[in-house]
């Protein structure tokens, strides 16, 4: 289950970083930008 | 490069720049801090040895054996089932680095919930540990860690947690919480393995007293207490009138029938030991708390506090001297005495004899980086 | 003036001052509201408690984002129109009946799984529509959905905000039904026929009829439903065979979302999936940059200056505290109110019975959904229904919210002859 739910965090991980490069507005990246930040370190198995 | 792909660029760079920061303070945060081997310790083993499913994982933890030169009855305990609690860590620390045996033995594991000390919970702003000095002017850092195991070693939480041998249900995050899961399970969780290896080792080992050391916030109702198994009362009551001739106050409370996977409850069903789980008063893991931090962990000062029971919202007194760890951990350690007593006078047979623990009155003076070894 | 009183003055400002000045989002409100208490407070940039604070809603991000994708390839695939048509068709006569049966499908999901965001961006974009067509404002019909969410989180079997203040006292979560169910279900009748029956009445079948897309069913069928129902019984299953079903949410709306892609009409599963993220990242932001707010809060002592204050009123202005603060903290969010406010009051007002005290105050506590600035069911229903504001949603909630409150209110206050009710 744990490996399931790391692929999910990581899929979700692709596409937020997906959408931050094509947003036009900054502040919709940096949105993106915080939502990244747990989900990279949970898929790292850092946090 | 278009003009978004470059703040692109720029915000990607400060975000894994954060990472970094933060994954470096959490991953130093599985630094194992050592833990001086005593004069009385004959023996370091792990917990896998009585359950080898937790080989080679997170929740493999380390028991400290203490062979009295005598035999005698035995005794567990239990510090760190919540790494957030320090005084119950902090006391089997003490009794590592300074008990013996004279007669019984004695089984000491500091890290129950060994995967919950490298990490914080999210939202409690807890420090990542704290110092304290050491007679000889060195210093020993020990981990605070989180009141469940890490999320890293076993994730996602289910949105209910139900008790395997009772079907209780409690909120999902309890499902990495060590204590809730007791008797355990071979094909559970990673916490509910830890706790199915410490109840083999109770059973193999035939150990006749098993001590869970917590604390708890000062709002909650059960605190300053021992909770005990029914079968555990006689020798819980001797310990009570024990700490009144030395003036410390503590409350007995029996063990709620129906409050299941708790140490003093399971324990005490699933084998022949006398359950029982002790607490103090720990400002630093309460809701009501002001600043957190490790003067908080250590000094247990705090205004709020104050204010609160000034309100009567309190279950414990609390003024400007709060509960300093020499009281917590003096508390803990002043009953473990006092437990030893209370089994050799209850089993004359099977005598437990601890000798070197610090004393209540000179730990408050000396403070408790006195008691500490200095590491090599 | 306490430090921590003037922490929070500043964390709130600065927020304020972001958010409706500047005009920045409220993810990045939040952001900078945190570094401010951070650094006011002596604690540097802090970014450790910054990103640890984000780890309090990883499951939640996870649990949004796939119900955001599930969504919409049911959308996508055709699935929702059809729906529509066939609940219309069947149920169109008996309105009475009609709306409270509405509001029981919208509170499903979050009755099963806790949570109220499930509710309203599953079940609650399937009702929606349907009562859009009935003839309800659009914003009504956001507020219809909005309510059937907070109130199916809050209805039996699972309630998480209750499960969180038992768990403060170690009382476990047992005997908590019928007291929900009477707590949940009078309201939400209430609500489904006040805020729909005077527009309802007039609609009939051949006046909607041409609004409607009926190509998709007649092609599909109800091979289109699958994937719904799927998702409903393994919901069902988690719940009531957890040990081998227990796969959680997240998996079960991307199970789900999979079939949709051989239900109905064809799509690109990678560019809706996409663009689903993309509608979910503003509240996911949201709950990064709360989750920010809270940690500081807490490492700072704003978090026990709040409490504690909310518990030194007189004892009479007690259920006034408990009214207003416990709803405006869970602004924050509800899970947190539930706990840092929840289990003290609840220690507070001892002699009552506690089950019902706690299941109550579990209720108060589901209000925070729909505070500004995270609002997460109104901001969800407002997308569903497809409105930029979501303050015209708020609007018909304001009532609602109080009759909820003053409801719970009572149940606290007479908690004993309640409990001995049943
Ligand atoms: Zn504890």
């Amino acid at each position: 289950m744990k490996i399931i739910y790391l692929t999910i965090a990581a899929g979700v991980l692709v596409l937020t970083a997906w959408n931050l490069w094509t947003e036009k507005d900054w502040r919709k990246q940096a949105t993106a930008a915080m939502v990244a930040v747990p989900l990279l370190l949970r898929v790292l198995l850092i946090k | 490069m278009q003009k978004h792909h470059i703040s692109a660029v720029i915000i990607s760079i400060l975000m894994l720049a954060a990472c970094v920061v933060a994954g470096v303070t959490f991953l130093e945060h599985r630094k194992v801090e050592p833990i001086v081997r005593g004069p009385g310790v004959t023996e370091i083993v792990k917990l896998s040895k009585w359950y080898p499913g937790l080989e080679g994982t997170a929740a493999d933890t380390d028991v400290y054996i203490f062979k009295g030169e005598a035999p005698g009855g035995s005794m567990l305990v239990l510090g760190g089932t919540h790494p957030n609690e320090p005084s119950g860590f902090l006391s089997a620390v003490l009794l590592i680095e300074n008990a013996t045996m004279a007669s019984g033995t004695l089984y000491v594991i500091p890290r129950a919930n060994n995967s919950g000390f490298s990490h914080n919970d999210p939202q409690e702003g807890a420090p990542t540990g704290y110092h304290f000095t050491l007679s000889d002017g060195s210093t020993r850092f020990f981990r605070y860690g989180s009141r469940a195991t890490n999320p890293i070693h076993q994730w996602p939480d289910p949105d209910v947690y139900v008790h395997a041998a009772s079907g209780q249900t409690l909120s999902g995050n309890e499902t990495r919480n060590l204590n809730r899961g007791y008797p355990g399970r071979t094909d559970g969780t990673l916490t509910e393995k830890a706790c199915y290896g410490i109840t083999q080792m109770i059973l193999a080992e035939k150990i006749g007293l098993s001590v869970d050391l917590h604390e708890a916030s000062p709002e909650y109702p059960v605190i300053n207490a021992i909770v005990a198994h029914e079968r555990a009362m006689p020798v819980a009551s001797q310990v009570v009138l024990g700490l009144e001739f030395s003036d410390i106050t503590i409350g007995l409370e029996p063990s709620p029938k129906n409050l299941r996977g708790l140490t003093h409850r399971e324990l005490g069903d699933a084998t022949d030991t006398l359950a029982v789980l002790m607490e103090t008063a720990n400002p630093s893991q309460g809701r009501l708390r002001g600043r957190t931090d490790e003067a908080l962990a250590l000094e247990g000062k705090d205004l709020y506090y104050i204010k609160a029971q000034q309100l009567g919202r309190l279950y414990v007194p609390f003024d400007e001297k709060g509960h300093s760890i020499e009281e917590r951990v003096g508390r803990h350690l002043s009953a473990l005495i006092e437990f030893a007593f209370a089994m050799s006078s209850e089993y004359p047979d099977q005598p437990i004899e601890i000798n070197g623990i610090p004393a209540y009155d000179e730990l408050q003076q000396a403070g408790l980086g006195a008691y500490l070894r200095p590491l090599q | 003036m306490p430090f921590e009183f003037i922490l929070f003055i500043a964390m709130v400002g600065v927020f304020v001052v972001c958010a409706f000045a500047i005009k920045l989002p409220v993810s990045l409100s939040m952001l900078a509201a945190s570094v401010a208490g951070l650094l006011v407070s002596g604690n540097g940039l802090g970014i450790r408690h910054l990103v640890e604070g984000t780890f309090g809603y990883v499951d939640t991000i996870l649990v949004i984002a796939t119900a955001m994708i599930f969504m919409r390839a049911v959308q996508e695939s055709g699935a929702l129109d059809a729906l529509n048509i066939v609940i219309i068709k069947r149920f169109k006569s008996i309105p009475a009946l009609l709306l409270p049966m509405l509001m029981l499908v919208a509170m499903f999901p979050g009755m099963i799984t806790g949570s109220s965001s499930a509710s309203v961006l599953t079940a609650g974009a399937v009702v929606a529509p349907v009562l859009i067509l009935l003839g309800l404002p659009v914003a009504k019909a956001g507020a219809f959905i909005a309510l059937a969410g907070i109130l199916g989180m809050i209805a039996p079997p699972v309630n998480i905000p209750a499960m969180i203040i038992g768990g403060g006292i170690d009382m476990p979560f047992v005997g908590f039904e019928l007291p929900l169910l009477l707590l949940t279900i009078p309201p939400a009748i209430v609500f489904a026929l006040v805020l729909g029956l005077k527009h309802v009445k007039k609609v009939s079948w051949e006046e909607i009829a041409p609004k409607l897309e009926v190509e998709t069913y007649k092609r599909y069928g109800p091979r289109l439903f699958i994937p719904i129902l799927v998702v409903a019984t393994l919901m069902v299953l988690g719940k009531t065979v957890p040990k081998y079903f227990g796969m959680g949410l997240p998996l079960m709306f991307l199970i789900g979302a999979a079939l949709a892609l051989f239900a109905g009409k064809r799509f690109n599963p990678l560019v809706a999936a996409k663009a689903a993220v993309a509608d979910a990242l503003p509240v996911l932001g949201i709950l990064a940059g709360v989750g920010m707010f809270i940690q500081v809060m807490t490492l700072t002592g704003v978090r026990g200056f709040i409490v504690v204050n909310a518990l030194s009123v007189p004892p009479v202005m007690l259920y006034v505290a408990i009214a207003v603060t416990i709803p405006l903290f869970g602004a924050v969010s509800s899970f947190g109110a539930s706990s840092v406010l929840g289990v003290p009051f609840l220690l507070a007002l001892l002699g009552k019975n506690q089950i019902v005290t706690a299941a109550a105050l579990s209720l108060i506590a589901s209000l925070g959904d729909f505070m500004p600035p995270t609002a997460l069911s109104a901001i969800f229903a407002a997308q569903v229904v497809g409105i930029k504001k979501y303050s015209k949603v708020l609007k018909y909630l304001i009532i609602p919210s109080i009759v909820i409150l003053a409801w719970a209110l009572v149940f606290i206050a007479y908690s004993k002859q309640i409990a001995a009710l049943y």
